[in-house]
């Protein structure tokens, strides 16, 4: 159990560094926000994961497993309201990548 | 701002309900009904900042375990994938990045559905949803911001992005 707890423990930080170099590496907002969120999603839930097996089988604690699972379903559900609406005020504001997009239909279609 | 109604009002108790007993996790009778009273009394005063559909697919079982089964199952294995490749992109040093913005039309009618369709895509790392727009005819369109654009013809930048999700979220959702 111990071996299947830390498997789940280092999936989660593979996912959670590679979102961490996307962040500093992307070239725009956009593709930051991108990269943000693989840390938000399987790099949390599988450290969640972890933490439930942890509390299930070493601290034999219902109620704290069941906490770390709320905790990751609230993350799923708050995460994309609030990457939805950052990139959405990111581009209201002006905000645009320097690197021309490949296309750009918001920008078509609400611009004018 | 709609007005508040019923169904929204139920909906909203519902859930908050159903956080109170997970995050006390007691089952004396008391803290029941203390949960079910604050529940009522936020969901009057916040039901109107939320989705305004009925909320009867909550009570129909073949629809509520074809939500599970999606969240569960289905979801799970795109949020996979679309992690590998993300993390692809990430250790190859952000390079072959390809962003651009795409507008895709949906089949959802319903609210809940076009919120169940944006979010997946925005959880699914590589596209954000960043707009939603109707034309006259109804039919409703998400514009998608994408890291990788590897197609611009709507219908087919809609099935390389949303495909598999959306076919299972229409058995649960119109």
């Amino acid at each position: 159990m111990r071996i299947v707890i830390d498997i789940f423990l280092v999936i989660g930080l593979y996912f959670a560094l590679a979102g961490t170099i996307g962040i500093i590496k992307m070239p725009d907002v956009f593709s930051r926000m991108q990269a943000s969120t693989c840390v938000a999603t399987l790099g949390m839930l599988c450290i969640a994961i972890a933490g439930i097996l942890y509390a299930a089988f070493y601290m034999h604690n219902a109620g704290a497993a069941i906490k770390i699972a709320v905790i990751g379903l609230m993350v799923m559900v708050t995460n994309p309201i609030g990457s939805h609406v950052l990139a959405r005020g990111a581009y209201k504001a002006g905000i645009r990548p320097e690197q021309k997009m490949e296309v750009d239909e918001l920008g078509r279609d609400f611009d004018e | 701002m709609q007005k508040t109604k019923f169904p929204a009002v139920v909906a909203t108790f519902l859930v908050c309900y159903a956080f109170w007993v997970l995050l006390t996790w007691s089952f004396k009778a008391q803290e029941l009904a203390v949960g079910a009273g604050v529940s009522f009394l936020v969901a009057l005063f916040a039901a109107r900042f939320f989705i305004h559909e009925d909320a009867g697919w909550l009570f129909n079982p073949a629809r509520f375990l074809k939500c599970i089964g999606y969240w569960l199952v289905i979801f799970p294995g795109e949020l996979i994938k679309a992690n590998l490749n993300m993390a692809k992109i990430c250790f190859g040093g952000c390079t072959n990045i390809n962003p651009g913005i795409v507008k895709v039309p949906t089949a959802m009618k319903s609210d809940y559905g076009l919120a169940a369709v944006s979010n997946s895509i925005t959880l699914t790392p590589g596209t954000i949803t960043m707009e939603t727009a109707e034309d006259e005819n109804g039919q409703n369109y998400l514009y998608v911001h994408w890291i990788d654009v590897k197609e611009t013809d709507p219908e087919k930048a809609g099935e390389a992005i949303k495909g598999t999700m959306e076919k299972a979220l229409k058995e649960v959702w119109q």
